[in-house]
């Protein structure tokens, strides 16, 4: 049976669906839209159950492409997402608010369950409904009340699904014009005679004793001075747990892959299958793995602020300061999600109702250093920076790390600025915005939030990556016709070969060899273009293969130098890094090449698949090509500068 | 006395006289707020911009610029002072 789950914002759904399916859930898209679609399934009774977990809503009237979702399938019966029944979650603690959706919902007929959540909230708050009352209203329902916070309420709705009373025709407004082509008088006059009619029916099914004042903490979140200084150390701790603590399993994954992989090639027979499995596929899944710990913490911590109604708070308190940007109080969590992948920040856009700051937070949210940025970043900070201290206790490196974030934000803030004033405006910018009341999260969800982000990274990024990393240990190893096995030879042949000593001499043959590869070829096409930032072509190499995805980067370089250092012990990337020597005999990584490098990827749109998103999102091609545009050329700008000022 | 409800302090108590946007006042009413209803402005953000209602428990934020749509009169302030 299909089960559609609907409900305004914040009456804790995604509790109650998550209460239904435990993890047996997947996240996909609706048809034709970009619009995040939960579902899941699960049995009771021999019977199984596909349930989806709409967007919240406050009504079928949509404002946004979230709420169009909802309209646009429970208006087509022929949907394959159309239900047979529907659960509306109600918060029992703002029941007259929650009966708008509510009663729209019981016009179309289908059989329906009244779930009445935070039971426990609406008694604490001396809040007494009557539900012999409210079943008289609407006879042909079912109702039940939960607690899904607390986990309660599921036997219940179970039992409800089960056996769902059928419907008798009957309504709580007689609705017999269409929505469409009303005029917006007309629309709102309807409107108002359904809130009249849920007033009259809330004043005879409720009753509140007594009401409580609160918001103490509220006063602080949206301080002049508390709440900006309270939200900056939130992120604060926030990117200390992020990259302090996600180090060391990052470290863990980084060892067990390498020992994993020289294992694998000193005990199978040696060969091309070997070959490929040792160099090409075990580093591409580490590559891939290695992200996890940090998505995790992001999504761990974003989902807190979430739970908790935090988050609202700072879309209040930032709402004022993003306008002159373009962007709007709610672009705060797509950016903030961009930071751990552009991916769904861009997705996460979709809540912002006006056009043009939705389309300016798209544009601008790649800018902000994704995790795929951090490798690369943790890489060549390690290997041009010099550890130390300025003042006895900030660490150098940290503050490299933190200034490269820094500059990815602010650019962000400028192009917004500037493309504020190119793109014009299409509709006016109005933001009605709920700030539900503080409560502590509930762990479940946030993990759960938090296992499904890694599910789909996991899955989707890292099928991508994978075949990349497979790919170039291809293009890496072999060359065009008889060229690396000549290579080789004249190399052995040539005096200074013969003069030198042995270590040296099995570096010459294999840099000599990837350098004749196919991957060679391509990075010293490209070699003039990028000397002036001061690249060489395996660095080319590096970038090309990073505009697949960024966290291709480290893979390439991982699998260029376990190509180059064939037959040697397996050494840390880092180390075959430091030892890197340009033909004149200087260091290829120096403070200005690194940096240079570092800047290149703070801005250059070098992600495949945010690109796809944004042309979805978007609708058009025009959009993610501009964007690819102007951040290539930031990233070439602005690294060129860098070179130059400190070479 | 009626004025702007982007006029408003934090911790008034109001009631709402008209909405002049048909377009907005249908979102309104589908979050609660309609013509007669008595609120009180809760919060203000820094910079005075959004404004937060009071909806019967249910915290509604707005923007200064819709809320130049609104007409609110006063409701006695009695409770106030001491």
């Amino acid at each position: 049976m299909k089960i559609a789950l609907l409900g305004n914002p914040n009456t804790g759904k995604s509790s109650i669906f998550n209460l239904l399916t435990g993890l047996r859930q997947q996240i996909g898209n609706f048809p034709g839209v970009t619009v995040e679609k939960k579902s899941g399934s699960f049995s009771h009774n021999q019977k199984r159950y596909d349930i989806i977990d709409f967007p919240g809503t406050y009504s079928l009237t949509p404002r946004s492409l979230d709420e169009e979702v909802v309209s646009d399938i429970l208006g087509k019966q022929n949907s394959p997402d159309f239900p047979e029944l529907i659960i509306a979650v109600v918060d029992s603690s703002r029941l007259e608010n929650n009966l708008f959706l509510f009663t729209q919902l019981y016009e179309l007929q289908l059989p329906l369950v009244l779930v009445l959540n935070m039971w426990d909230l609406s008694q604490k708050k001396g809040i007494v409904i009557e539900i012999e009352a409210l079943q008289k209203q609407f006879p042909d329902i079912t109702i039940v009340t939960t607690n899904a916070r607390v986990g309660m309420g599921r036997e219940r709705i179970l039992a409800a699904i089960d056996e769902p009373k059928i419907r008798n025709g009957s309504y709580f407004i007689k609705d017999d014009h269409p929505q469409e082509g009303l005029t917006a008088k007309e629309l709102r006059k309807k409107a108002r005679d359904r809130k009249d009619k849920i007033e009259l029916l809330v004043d005879a099914v409720l009753t509140q004793s007594e009401k409580k004042e609160r918001k103490l903490l509220d006063r602080f979140f949206v301080h002049p001075v508390w709440g900006y200084l309270f939200f900056l150390a939130i992120l604060m701790v926030m990117f200390q747990f992020i990259f302090s603590f996600a180090s060391y399993p990052m470290d863990f994954i980084d060892g067990s892959f390498g020992n994993l992989s020289a294992w694998y090639s000193s005990n199978m027979p040696a060969g091309v299958l070997t070959d490929l499995i040792s160099e090409g596929v075990i580093p591409g899944i580490g590559g891939v793995v290695i992200f996890v710990p940090q998505i995790a913490l992001l999504f761990f911590f974003i989902g807190i602020l979430e739970e908790t109604g935090y988050l609202s708070r700072v879309v209040f308190i930032m709402d004022r300061i993003m306008r002159p940007l373009g962007l709007n109080g709610k672009s705060v969590v797509p950016l903030m999600s961009s930071l751990a992948c552009a991916i769904p920040g861009v997705m996460s856009a979709r809540t912002i109702g006006n056009w043009k700051e939705r389309l300016i937070t798209i544009l601008v949210a790649p800018l902000m250093s994704c995790s795929a940025r951090i490798p690369v970043y943790t890489l060549l900070i390690a290997l041009v920076i010099p550890e130390g201290y300025i003042f006895g206790f900030l660490n150098i490196q940290g503050i490299v790390l933190f200034g490269l974030y820094l500059m990815g934000i602010v650019g962000a803030f400028i192009v917004a600025f500037v493309l504020k004033l190119l793109i014009k405006n299409k509709s006016k910018g109005f933001m009605l915005l709920e700030l539900p009341s503080l409560k502590p999260p509930r762990w479940g969800d946030v993990f759960i939030g938090v296992f499904e982000k890694i599910k789909i990274f996991l899955f989707d990024a890292g099928k991508i990556i994978i075949a990349i990393s497979i790919i170039l240990w291809f293009l890496a190893s072999y060359g065009p016709g008889e060229k690396i096995k000549n290579s080789r030879f004249s190399v052995i042949s040539s005096e200074a070969y013969q003069l030198a000593s042995e270590e040296s001499k099995a570096s010459m043959t294999s840099s000599s060899s990837l350098e004749n590869s196919y991957i060679g070829h391509l990075g010293k096409f490209i070699e003039p273009a990028i000397e002036p930032l001061g690249y060489d072509w395996k660095m080319g190499i590096s970038l090309l293969t990073s505009f697949a995805a960024r966290e291709v980067f480290v893979g390439s370089l991982s699998t260029i130098y376990a190509v180059q250092d064939e037959g040697d012990e397996p050494k840390r990337l880092l180390e075959s890094m430091k030892n890197e020597k340009r033909s004149d005999g200087t260091a290829t990584y120096t403070l200005a090449s690194g940096m240079s490098l570092m800047v290149f990827y703070v801005f250059a749109m070098q992600c495949m698949s945010t690109v796809a998103v944004v042309k979805r999102e978007t609708r058009s091609w025009k959009w993610p090509l501009i964007q690819l545009l102007f951040m290539g050329v930031m990233a070439y700008v602005f690294s060129w500068i860098t070179f130059l000022i400190l070479s | 006395m009626q004025m702007n409800l982007s006029d408003c302090k934090v911790g008034q108590e109001i009631e709402i006289v008209s909405i002049t946007d048909d377009f907005i006042a249908t979102k309104l009413i589908e979050m609660g707020l309609t013509e007669h209803l008595k609120t009180k402005v809760v919060l203000i953000a820094p910079l005075g911009d959004p404004i937060a209602l009071d909806i019967k428990g249910f915290i509604l934020s707005i923007r200064k610029s819709t809320a130049q749509n609104i007409v609110v009169k006063k409701v006695s302030e009695k409770q106030i002072d001491i």
